[in-house]
Order: structure tokens, then C-alpha cells, then sequence
């Protein structure tokens, strides 16, 4: 189960950084709000990266599926892209009932994303991808 | 094998699908805080009288609570159990219109006790729930891969099943069609298997999911997620037999009540060591939820140990419905807002309103002070017969429910005014 734990362990980082920045957001601590969600974003969008760029592939690769599941955590993964563009906007005006209120948009989106995530398809991928392959996956996530 | 349906809220039903339950249960709420007044003003025997419970009892169990529940189960199937209902709004057209119509006929045949209302209540209600549970146990049964949820959803709808197959018997006892052998008994585990496998289960298993992902909690303990549903489900199956078989159910009854309190206790932890700072209304219907069903099943198991008055006894029942009716809000403010901005915003309108637009968490706030205030006012109408005291409490009833519908019926407002005015971008 080496990609379902790294995976995993990535996503609860995001959350982490989440709930640091929303915190700030309701302290009204719009610095470090910024500090927070910028780190967030990144995380976030990194860990598509390597999704979308290195374990999808190979995944498509070796079941031959490019229409499934992959396709839809691709969506999914433009739909939480848009939400991270208005909450930035929402700091930058410093608009805490706006940022907070995306925030809870963004959460249930994310969350259900991950479930899915780390119940299925990472699941499918340590079950189905054989063990040198997924190994090399892993380290070239590690190293992007 | 993975399905791609069960992967993505792109495969949850439409708004319609959801929102008509979901206001059909707040208007049945409407409906019994106005039978509560009436009844208020009727003799002492009309109110606590044997109608009144029945009626009381089923506009809850079958009226609002069902009601939610099923509007909820054809949203979260797709969504965290990877079930894909198809058809989903004929189905759920037919299953509301039978169920509307069927507990009507049922509020009929309780208050006029005949025969005809009581014929056509189990027709009615038969035909729509006995469509709708099993529809959704059949796909629910098909899961490879089971998570506590799912799980926990097939015993909740097998309890139902079960529920609903000792109701209609019980209806057409009543209703002079049936000898009505084990009657005392059957309502018994019809009670049982409604209120802790329909009610309880769903709830602890939709909340093994949903207080995860709405408050990013730590996970359940495994001994928790994953053999609490089964045993609740198998007690009650046991509960059953020894009471066909006039055996005593004492134990298998403080087992059940002990089972509870730990699962609610759990749940309150796991609040407690949420990771996301919020704590809107819904985090403290989930906690006041939690904290009546522990003073609830303690109520219970007092019951069975020592000799209850029946006052103490009604006090427990009215703890049960404030869980319920506390986890249904909590949800109900979450997902609604949620799904307003999501099916608006996958449609490519860009003007979608934000959750905080379509329901702001202050109109849930002042709803949960009014819940609070509502429940309050029903625990003194458990010792007392004053007619100020039952006025209040249904008057309170009637506006907890009023406030939401009309916050409801808002969202779905605001759901149409962007489809309908405001710019549309074709992905």
C-alpha cells in the first residue's frame, strides 16, 4: 500500500494547511492568512501534479483505462483549481464571510475527492500496478 | 470492480431529487406543530392519548424523518457509496408521491380509526417505500468493496425493510384485515428496528463519512466503523426472536443502549479533535445531537434496570427525536447550500451563488437557538398538564420547522433565479 500511505499522508499535510489558513481567516490575521492559504495552494496543486502527470499515466498504462476514474479526479481536480482562484481573490479583499464561505465549498469538494481517492483509485493502483512500477512511480512523485 | 458513477458528485441527482424531500419533511414538521396546537386545545385524554401518539409518532417517523432520510440516501449513495441510482427523479417522483399520500391516508386512519384508510395507508405506503428501500438495498448489496458507510447503509435499509414489513402488518390489523397473532410484540420490534436500525444506523453510518469530510475529524476507531452497524442490525434480529419467543429482552436492550452511548461519544471525540477551526451551527447540531442520544440511551438503560415511571420514559423518547431531528439540521445546512453552488457552478454559471449565499450560517444559528429553545420547552410538557406549557412547546415546534422550510424553499428560489437570469458559460 506504498502509494495509498504517501498519497494519503499528502493529503492530510493539504488539510493541515487548510485549517491553518481558515483559522487565520476567522482571527482576522490576513498575513498569515495569505502565508497559510499560498502554501496550501501550492501543496494542492503540486500534489495534482504528480497525480496528473506520473500515477495517472501510469495507471492509464497499465489498465488500459483512460476514460474511468482518472478522467474524473481530472475534473475534479479543475473544479478545486477554480475555488483556489476566488479564494485567493477573497483574501486579497480581505472578504472574511466570502473567503469562509468557499472555503466550506472547498472543503466537502476536496474531501470527497480524497475519500474517493484513497478508498479506490490509490487502492487500485497498489493492488493492480506491479510492485517495480509502482516504486518507480513513487520515487518520480518524490522527486517533482 | 471500480465504477466510474460511484467516483464523482457529477453522477449525484439533480437538486429536484433532494430538495423535494427535504421540504416535503420540513412541511410535515409544519403539519405537526399545527396538530400539536389543535391537540393542545382538546381534552386531556387527546393530548398523550393513544391517537395522539400514533399520529404524533408517524408524522415524525414517516413524515419528516423519512422524508429527509430518503432524500438524503438518493444524494449520498452516488456520492459515498459509490451506488448509481438510475432514473433517479422518475424514482424519486413516484417514491414522494406514495409516501406523501400514503401517510396522509395514514394520518386518516389513525384519527377516524376505518378500515378503507387503513387498506389504502398500507397500500400506499407499501408500494412506496417497499419500491424506494429495495431499489437502493439492491445496489447497495452489489458493492465489492465495502466502506463502513456502505455497510452501515445496507443494515439501515435492511432495518427499514424489515420496519416497514411489521408496520404494514400492524396497519392491516388495525384495519380489520389481519388476525393480528404477536401484535404487542411485532410493534415492539417494529419500534425497534424504525427508531436504533433505521434512524440510528443510518446516521452512524452516514456520519463515519460525512463527519470526516465536513470537519476533517481523525478516522472512527476501526472497532467502531466496522462492527458497530452489524451488531446493532444482528441485536435487533436477536430482540425479534426472543420476543416471538416471549423471552426477556432486558440485556440484549442495555447492550443495544451501551452500544449507542459509545458510538455518540466517539462522535463527540472525534469533534473535539476536528482539525477545522469553524464551529458554525451544524458542528453544534452534531454535538447537541450526540449529547441527547447519550442522555437518551442512559434514560433506556435505567428503564431496564430499574422500575421507570412512565414520564422518565417519555423523556427518553423526546431525547431520541431531538438527536434526530438535530443530525438532520446539521446535514441539511451543509448539504443544501452545498449543492445549490455545485449544480449551479457544474452548469457553467459563473454568478453561482456561494454556500454563505444560499443559506448564511447565521440562519442556521438562529435556528439551532430555536431548536434548543423548542426541545427545552417539550421537557416540563413530560411532567406537567398546562396548557400555556403544551402551547409554547408546539408553537416553538411549528416555527423550528417553518424557519427551515422557508429557508428551503429560498435555496431553491435562488436555484431557479440563476438558471433563469443569470449568464451561462457551455463547457
Amino acid at each position: 500500500m506504498i502509494i495509498t500511505q504517501y498519497m494519503r499522508e499528502e493529503h492530510r499535510h493539504c488539510d493541515d494547511v487548510f485549517a491553518d489558513a481558515e483559522k487565520a481567516v476567522i482571527d482576522g490575521d490576513f498575513q498569515k492568512a495569505e502565508e497559510r492559504f499560498i502554501a496550501f495552494a501550492d501543496d494542492t496543486l503540486k500534489h495534482f501534479k504528480k497525480e496528473e502527470e506520473t500515477l495517472f499515466p501510469t495507471f492509464e498504462e497499465v489498465t488500459g483505462n483512460t476514460e474511468g476514474p482518472t478522467r474524473v479526479m481530472r475534473f475534479e481536480h479543475e473544479q478545486v483549481r477554480g475555488l483556489i482562484g476566488k479564494m485567493a481573490g477573497a483574501i486579497e479583499k480581505k472578504d472574511k464571510d466570502a473567503y469562509l464561505s468557499l472555503a466550506e465549498s472547498m472543503m466537502i469538494l476536496l474531501q470527497q475527492h480524497n475519500m474517493k481517492e484513497e478508498q479506490m483509485l490509490y487502492a487500485m493502483c497498489d493492488r493492480m500496478i506491479p510492485q517495480d512500477i509502482k516504486e518507480q512511480t513513487l520515487e518520480k512523485m518524490k522527486a517533482l | 470492480m471500480f465504477s466510474q458513477g460511484g467516483l464523482s458528485l457529477e453522477q449525484a441527482p439533480p437538486i429536484s431529487v433532494v430538495l423535494r424531500f427535504f421540504i416535503t419533511g420540513a412541511a410535515f414538521g409544519v403539519l405537526l406543530g399545527v396538530y400539536l396546537i389543535g391537540s393542545s386545545f382538546s381534552s386531556v385524554q387527546a393530548f398523550g392519548g393513544n391517537t395522539f401518539n400514533l399520529i404524533v409518532t408517524h408524522i415524525l417517523a414517516l413524515g419528516v424523518m423519512a422524508s429527509f432520510m430518503l432524500g438524503a440516501l438518493f444524494q449520498m449513495l452516488p456520492v459515498i457509496a459509490g451506488v448509481v441510482i438510475n432514473v433517479p427523479t422518475k424514482k424519486a417522483m413516484v417514491v414522494h408521491l406514495l409516501l406523501v399520500v400514503g401517510v396522509l391516508f395514514q394520518l386518516f386512519a389513525f384519527s377516524k380509526n376505518s378500515s378503507f384508510f387503513y387498506l389504502f395507508s398500507a397500500l400506499f405506503l407499501g408500494s412506496g417505500l417497499l419500491y424506494a428501500t429495495p431499489v437502493m438495498l439492491k445496489e447497495v448489496m452489489s458493492i465489492n468493496d465495502h466502506s463502513s458507510s456502505s455497510k452501515g447503509m445496507l443494515f439501515a435499509l435492511g432495518s427499514f425493510v424489515i420496519a416497514i414489513g411489521f408496520g404494514l402488518y400492524m396497519l392491516l390489523t388495525l384495519g380489520g384485515y389481519s388476525s393480528g397473532s404477536f401484535f404487542t410484540e411485532i410493534k415492539e420490534a417494529h419500534y425497534s428496528f424504525a427508531l436504533m436500525g433505521w434512524v440510528g444506523l443510518l446516521i452512524a453510518s452516514i456520519s463515519f463519512q460525512v463527519v470526516e469530510m465536513f470537519y476533517v475529524t481523525p478516522k472512527y476507531p476501526e472497532v467502531i466503523s466496522r462492527y458497530f452497524t452489524l451488531t446493532v442490525f444482528m441485536l435487533l434480529l436477536l430482540k425479534t426472536m426472543s420476543l416471538m419467543a416471549g423471552v426477556g429482552t432486558n440485556i440484549i436492550d442495555i447492550i443495544l443502549a451501551l452500544l449507542f452511548i459509545a458510538y455518540a461519544t466517539i462522535t463527540l471525540h472525534r469533534l473535539y479533535k476536528r482539525k477545522r477551526p469553524t464551529s458554525d451551527a451544524t458542528v453544534w447540531f452534531w454535538r447537541l445531537g450526540m449529547g441527547l442520544l447519550i442522555v437518551g440511551m442512559t434514560l433506556t438503560l435505567l428503564g431496564n434496570i430499574i422500575d421507570f415511571s412512565h414520564k422518565l420514559q417519555l423523556l427518553s423518547y423526546i431525547t431520541f427525536i431531538g438527536f434526530a431531528l438535530s443530525i438532520v439540521f446539521a446535514m441539511v445546512y451543509k448539504i443544501v447550500p452545498f449543492l445549490v453552488w455545485f449544480h449551479l457552478s457544474n452548469q457553467g454559471y459563473m454568478e453561482a451563488p456561494m454556500m454563505h449565499d444560499v443559506i448564511h450560517p447565521k440562519k442556521a444559528k438562529i435556528h439551532f437557538v430555536m431548536h434548543i429553545g423548542m426541545l427545552l420547552s417539550w421537557l416540563p410538557v413530560a411532567f406537567l398538564d398546562i396548557l400555556i406549557i403544551k402551547v409554547v412547546a408546539s408553537l416553538l415546534l411549528l416555527i423550528s420547522f417553518a424557519w427551515l422550510l422557508y429557508h428551503l424553499l429560498d435555496a431553491g428560489g435562488k436555484y431557479r433565479y440563476t438558471q433563469k437570469y443569470c449568464e451561462r458559460i457551455e463547457w
